[in-house]
This record gives structure tokens, sequence and C-alpha cells, in this order.
């Protein structure tokens, strides 16, 4: 029997779910041989409030009043996916926690209206309890689907906890350090494969950080051999992994 | 075998001819770095280079290599070794191809390796440029390279190439080679014998000193612990070595949900959970929990533990850890000689 | 069978990873995550190994975990395991059932020294799940008893509901073939329980250790330092004990390195060590 499954999103660009229909392939079919998909707005208008079997979703939690939509969520799971780096770790959206005038500096004159009074921006399971987490910005889609295979299976998925300079270094991919540059691949979590560095960008560590950063040595050879000034090097990981960083909001 | 000359302006005319009928892999330009990769013409070739980013051991040891590949529960070996040559290897990692030939041999052979490496002809060359932190000079210098089918060395006016096995003889007929004289060979050997004096960094102290002295050091955590602050467990430095051979397995399924692969790929000892087992019960033991304990066993492994039966250190000096680390504590050199000289 | 990966009809070359089914007969859950496994190989071929050698059991798709036989090669025909759920593979082999295929490799390793044993008296300290390799040589001497001098056997575990082999407890308590003792760490007044409350160690004082016993030990790794401290008040020297010891095993054949212990590796030197060869190695225990 086909395994149901839902997407659900949160704040967010949506942008992991576009990711999932890029597959537009054959993996993407085969992998439907196994899947029931019941509810996925970027592809389909039904909804339903039947359980299911994997829910995964994208996007943080920034609302209290997205809460009891979450736990509902949670209710009709078997299990829960936060994906993509939002619902994984506040993502992006974790920076505001850091800004105390946001609101006026992005939304003007519009900043009061009530559906944009958030909170800080966590990943989702600051709200439900979140069964594994597929991380990046956006997800990477073979992951993914090595998520979903080992489900499928009853089996618990490997979600990569070492640097993303491990995948460099296995791609052969010239180091950004020699070149000249920077990168935070050093306490990124990998998993993506390392495409950034290797096409000539440094890793932002979209997919946060490793349980066990070196935050301080990061720091120092952001400076030292990245050639960022102080101030930079200090706030560099803020990007994808503010809540990550020994100094995230505790709220 | 036999001592050949060849001249400059016929050389890329045998790379050529070599390259019609073998796959041939050899150093080449990757920005501003080199790699081994298969030549798809003469000039790509870069005998010059300084040293590649990782060693040839990904051509007998890929960083993923299939060791079944399943349908169900029915498994099927893939050991499916493709001839080819590896062309322009320099002398250390000639000694580090040695090693892992021991190594993968040992005990229980294991034919995902060997059998990539006997495909493999082997072509050695003179190291024309040295990478900034190489260290060849000063490390395992009583241990020979060995295990390679010939070696060339570029001397005034062509290249001098010995053959040392029937597989290196092989590759004569691809070029114009003639006997070469008792000059060349005589020069051929100079060239060899001050290459080993060019490296930059320099251990200060014997490899039994060292072992001696490292292994002393064992017990001095705080040591370990300083080596180490810095360090990001990211492994860099065991993937880039030579002499690191240490793999994770995985299973996957294929999209089919049914067929699926068993994988190697490379670990790192330095990497946090490299040595975590659980024990049950919520209860895991990281017999390796510590930066510097797991900064510590790479040294371990590469100065003292193997010694014995590699008959010197399982380091030659490439210093590919000290070019890969960003934080820049990697390097063996800085590390032993900070210990031997207390 | 020819190359999986093309069609280039190279002949077979010899897999170490490429496991062997073997058919399981009987399962039984000892415990509420703990499974015993009786297995035969699927080829028809007689069990080859040494008490104390481990094997890697599988299932393509899930991967493999090492595990020491619970059987002695004295019984000719099967040979059990008994496996833990505590992580991926370890979940997906306890849902196998008899009729059903677990994949192995074996045997790995090496195992207890008989040669040194035989003749003399030996003592079995078994902590948690470090009874299932032992009783591999437990079932060894009960079956050649005469071959060995006394044989006694400590065995510890949480709780009692925690106890394996439960059958073969009742046959020890009463053997005259090995003076048993047993203890549990706590219990509940549920348990009903009669014997020794305690860690392992507190058994010391009930039975008398000699030096010239052979002392083998096999448990969680805090236990060893107790156990040794004990072994040191009775004059047992180092050369008299040995240790079976748990690592990583990822490839069992002395590659991966996860299981490295100075320059041991824990799969091809072990899992069993003498104590006095690992004692000069840091990390090991």
């Amino acid at each position: 029997m086909a395994v149901r499954v839902a997407y659900f999103d949160f704040t967010c660009c949506e942008g992991c779910q576009i990711e999932m229909t890029n597959f537009g392939d054959a993996a993407f079919l085969e992998l439907l041989n196994h899947v029931e998909v019941v509810e996925f707005r970027e592809a389909m208008s039904e909804k339903t409030t039947e359980p299911i079997d994997i829910a995964f979703i994208e996007g943080s939690f920034s609302r209290e009043s997205d809460r009891k939509r979450l736990e509902e969520i949670r209710e009709r799971a078997s299990i829960v996916i936060a994906y993509g780096a939002c619902a994984a770790t506040g993502g992006i959206n974790a920076l505001k926690n850091h800004q105390g005038d946001y609101k006026k500096a992005v939304y003007g004159k519009d900043s009061e209206m009530p559906h944009l009074d958030s909170m800080c921006a966590r990943g989702v399971d600051a709200a439900i309890k979140v069964d594994y987490k597929i991380h990046g910005c956006p997800m990477d889609k073979n992951e993914f689907v090595r998520v979903v295979s080992h489900l499928l299976h009853g089996k618990e998925p490997v979600i990569p906890d070492y640097p993303v300079c491990v995948e460099c270094k296995q791609n052969e991919t010239v180091c950004r350090y020699q070149l000249g540059d920077h990168c935070l691949g050093q306490v990124a979590r990998a998993g993506c494969g390392a495409p950034c560095p290797a096409d000539g960008i440094p890793c932002e560590a979209c997919r946060g950080f490793v349980s066990n950063p070196n935050e301080e040595a990061l720091e120092k050879v952001l400076i030292e051999n990245g050639g960022l000034s102080a101030e930079r090097a200090k706030y560099k990981s803020r990007m994808f992994a503010a809540n990550h960083r020994s100094d995230a909001v505790k709220e | 075998m036999s001592v050949k000359f060849i001249k400059e302006t016929d050389f890329n005319d045998f790379v050529g001819k070599m390259m019609e009928a073998r796959t041939v892999v050899g150093p080449v330009a990757k920005k501003t770095k080199f790699v081994f990769g298969e030549l798809e013409s003469v000039d790509q070739l870069r005998l010059d280079y300084d040293v590649t980013i990782l060693p040839p051991k990904k051509l007998f040891f890929p960083p993923r290599q299939d060791l079944l590949k399943f349908h169900g529960q029915k498994g099927t070996s893939c050991i499916c070794p493709q001839p080819k040559v590896l062309f322009g290897v320099h002398y250390y990692d000639i000694k580090a191809i040695d090693q892992t030939d021991f190594l993968f041999n040992e005990n229980n052979a294991d034919q995902n390796y060997l059998a990539n490496r006997e495909a493999t002809t082997i072509i050695g060359t003179t190291i024309q440029n040295v990478s900034p932190r190489a260290f060849f000079g000063s490390v395992g210098k009583n241990v020979n390279p060995k295990g390679h089918d010939g070696f060339l060395t570029r001397i005034n006016g062509g290249w001098v190439f010995e053959t040392l096995t029937s597989k290196g003889r092989d590759l004569l007929d691809f070029g114009k080679f003639i006997d070469a004289d008792d000059a060349q060979k005589a020069e051929a050997a100079k060239v060899n014998t001050e290459e080993k004096t060019k490296s930059p960094e320099k251990i200060k102290a014997e490899g039994d000193v060292v072992a001696q002295k490292v292994r002393k050091s064992f017990s001095e955590d705080e040591l370990w612990e300083e080596f180490a602050k810095d360090c990001f467990s990211c492994g860099s430095c065991n993937i880039v070595c030579p002499t690191c051979y240490c793999f994770d397995v995985q299973d996957n399924w294929n999209v089919d949900q049914h067929s699926g692969a068993r994988t190697r790929s490379w670990d790192g000892c330095l990497k946090a959970d490299f040595a975590e087992c659980s024990l049950g019960q919520g209860a895991c033991e990281n017999f390796r929990e510590t930066k510097g304990s797991r900064f510590r066993h790479r040294i371990m492994r590469k100065a003292v533990y193997s010694n014995e039966k590699l008959g010197g250190p399982a380091c030659v000096g490439c210093g590919r850890c000290s070019l890969s680390c960003t934080a820049d504590i990697a390097d063996p050199v800085n590390v032993i000689n900070r210990i031997v000289e207390g | 069978m020819a190359c999986g990966t093309c069609n280039c009809n190279s002949p077979e070359i010899e897999n170490l990873f490429m496991p062997k089914e073997a058919l399981i007969t009987e399962t039984k859950w000892m415990t509420k995550d703990t499974k015993h496994f009786v297995l035969k190989w699927a080829d028809g071929s007689k069990v080859s190994h040494q008490p104390g050698q481990i094997v890697e059991a599988s299932l393509f798709g899930f991967g493999e975990i090492p595990l020491g036989f619970a059987t002695s090669p004295t019984q000719e025909n099967s040979f059990e395991l008994v496996i833990r759920q505590v992580g991926r593979v370890s979940t997906a082999l306890c849902k196998l059932e008899a009729g059903d295929t677990m994949l192995i490799r074996a045997p790995l390793g090496k195992g207890f020294p008989l040669d040194e044993l035989r003749g003399e008296k030996v003592m079995i300290i078994a902590g948690g799940l470090g009874i299932v390799p032992t009783r591999s040589l437990i079932n060894y001497i009960t079956d050649r008893r005469d071959e060995f001098k006394s044989f006694t056997l400590f065995y510890g575990a949480r709780n009692p509901s925690e106890l394996l082999f439960k059958e073969d407890l009742v046959k020890w308590r009463s053997s005259k073939d090995v003076h048993y003792f047993e203890t549990v760490d706590g219990c509940c007044e549920e348990d009903n329980w009669k014997g020794n409350t305690g860690v392992i160690t507190t058994l010391f004082k009930q039975a008398e250790v000699t030096p010239d016993t052979k002392v083998i030990i096999c448990g969680p790794p805090i236990m060893y330092r107790f156990v040794m401290m004990e072994l040191y008040k009775c004059n047992v020297p180092h050369e008299n004990v040995y240790v079976d010891l748990e690592r990583r095993m990822k490839c069992g054949v002395g590659k991966c390195g996860h299981c490295q212990i100075n320059d041991k590796y824990v799969c091809i030197d072990g899992p069993v060590f003498k104590y006095s060869e690992l004692d000069s190695k840091e990390e090991a225990l």
C-alpha cells in the first residue's frame, strides 16, 4: 500500500516545494509508485483532514498563531519531517531574531498589519516534536529521495553530521581559502554534495552547523585566512545558522 | 629491467600514442591546483605539477565505491577493474601506494582495491616543482619507493625512462626510445637524488626517534588538546592523505526501492563520531570523544602504530594535510618537531 | 556470477564483503528489546567458528552489524545469535522470523584461546550482553567438561527482566559442571528476585579466585576497570586475563579503521585479547 504523504508550509518562500517539482524526471515518477501525495500546495489543490503517514513541513515557526496548525499536523501524522532550512533550524528567517526594527525596515507604513505580528523565527521543532530534518536552502532533492526511501523501508534515515569540507575534498574541489576566498564549509553540515564551492561560491552553511561546530576557530580562520574584517567574521555564519550559533536568541 | 631515453621533441608523440591505445590518467590543472585526471589531450598533461589535491589512491579506492549490488536480499559482486596507465606519479605517492597495497592485502585480501590496483600500470616521475608544505625529504628516508612499473626522469634534452616491470616495458612500444647512455643515466640518478633535498619543511629527527618520542607523548592530554584547539573535525587531513584508507559502509536502495548497493566511502578518524558505538538503551560510547584524542590518533597512526609492519612511518611527507587544513594545525612537521624538541 | 557492473564477463573475483545466506529456524524474544535467533547455513555447511569469534550480520538496504556467536562449535548443525534493537540494522534484523534469511559474513576475528584454557581453571565474568559471546565458550566448556579444571561463571544484569538465556540459567544454577554466581544491579518487588543484588564485583565475596585461574571478562566498557581491581586483589596476573572487547566494527576484516585501538584492530586481532597485550595500549580499556 502506498505511503500517504502531505506537504505543509509555514514561514518560507516555498522554494523547497518548487525544488521537489524540479525532479520532473523518472526518479520522481518512480517514487510516486510508492507514495501517494494527498496534499501539496505548489502542485495540487486538494486538501484532506485524513491521517497521514509522513508530513513534510516547510518553513519556520515564527507566529504563535501557527502553533495550533502545527499541532494538528503532528496529531494526524505518524512521522513529521522538517524539510528545508527554515523548518529545520529557522533558516534565513532567524536573521530577524537579531534585528530590532525589521518590521519598519521591511514593511514601512504597512508594518502594523496584524499578520506581521511575529516572534522569533525557529525551526518547527520549537512547537512540535519533529522526527527527522532534511536540511538545506533549498533542501537537496536527492537527499529527500534517500530519506523517503529509508522511511518506506522502516529504516531510520541517515542524516550526515560532518562538515562540508569532507564533500569538497572527496570531490577534489579547490578549497576557497586556497583561492584567496573565505568559506563556512568547516562548520556547515554536509549532505548537499558541496556544489557551491565547486561552482566558485563559498559555502554559507545553508544546512546549518554540524553538531559540534568550532565557532571560535571559524572566526579566527575567517579573519586570518579568509581576509574578513573582525566584525564580519564574527557574524558571518548568522545568515543561515543564527539559531545554531552560541549567541542564538533564546527568547 | 632497462633504461631508455626519449628526446623532448618525441615525448608528446609518445604520450599521444599511449593515449590512443590506453586509458591514461595523469596530473592535470584544476584552477590554480592539480588533480589526477583522465587525459583527453596530450597538452593537458602537467608533469610540472607540485602536488595534486587528492593522492592517486582515488583510482584504486574511489571516494565512493560500490562493494556489492543487491536485488532484494540477493547480492552481486561488482569488482570490475578497468585497465589504465597512471602516469606521472611523484616518488612520495609511489611509497604511499606501496603501503596501501600492503594494507589492503594483509590478513584479508581486499579485491575491491587490489583488482583496480593490478589493472593499473604506474609510471613515476621526477618532482619538477615542489609543494610549499612538502617534507618528503625528511620522513621515511630508509623506505624506498617500489611497486611501480617505470620511472621517468627529466634531464637535459629529454627523459630517461627506467622500466621496472613488463607492464612498464610494454609502454616502450608507443615512443621512439633508445638505450640511455651512461651520462644520461648518471644525470637521471643525480636529479632523483637531488629532488629529495628540495622539500622545504623538515622533521628534525629520524623515524625511530620520532616514533619513540611521539609514543611517549601519548598521555600528555593537555598538549594534544592544545594542538587540536582549532580543529574543525572536518577530516580534510584524512581525506587528502595518501596513506589514509579508513572507510564507512552504507546501504541505499535505488529509486525502485528493491535494488540498491552496499557502498563504502572515505571516512576519517578526525570526524567526531568515527569511534562512536551505540551500546543500547540510548547509551553510546565514543572511544575518542575529544578533539585532542582524535588529533593524537592520526599522528600516532602516521608516526608510530604502523611503523613495524610498514618498515617506516605511514607518512610520506607530501604535505597535503598541511595544505588542506584551513586552521593550519594539521602539519605533522610542526607537531612532531614540537614533541621531539620537547 | 560475472561482474554486476557491466557486461565485461570478468571472472568472479572473491569479494570479502559478500555475505552468505543463513536460514532462521527459530526466534524468541528474550527481553522486550532483545531477540534470540537459531540459524543454519542455507548451503547446508556445518559451523566452523571458534568460541568468541564474530559475525557481520546484515540485510541488504539496512547494513551490517558485528555480533558474537552465542553458541559453541560443539553444536555443529546450527548457530545462535542474539540481537538487541539499538540501531537501524539491529531493528531491521529483529523483525526477521523463522523461515526468513539473514545475511552473514563469518567467522571473523580471533576467539578465545582454547589451547591456553584447556587443562586450566577457567572463570568467566559476563555483564549485560557480555553473556552472549561468552556463552559460546560456556557451552564449549560444559560440552567438553573434562578438558578443563574448575569452571566458575559470574553473570550480572541490570535487573532480573534483563537476564538472558533463562533456560540456561536454570541449568547452570543446579549444574555440577559450573560454579555459577549471578547478580542484578537492582530489582523491584514484582521481580520476586531472591538472588544477589549489587554490581558484578560484589560476587567476588562469594567465590574463591586463585591466581592460577584463567579469567575471561566481557561486558560494558565501565565494567572492566572494576573487575580488574578485584582480580588484582586475588593476585591474578594480567597474563591470565582475557577481555572480549566491543568497538564500532564496520568492515570486520581489518580495513575500515573504525575499531582500531593503537596498532590493533578489534575485528581481526580480537575481539578477544590477552589483557597483558592491552595494558600498555592506551584507549583499550
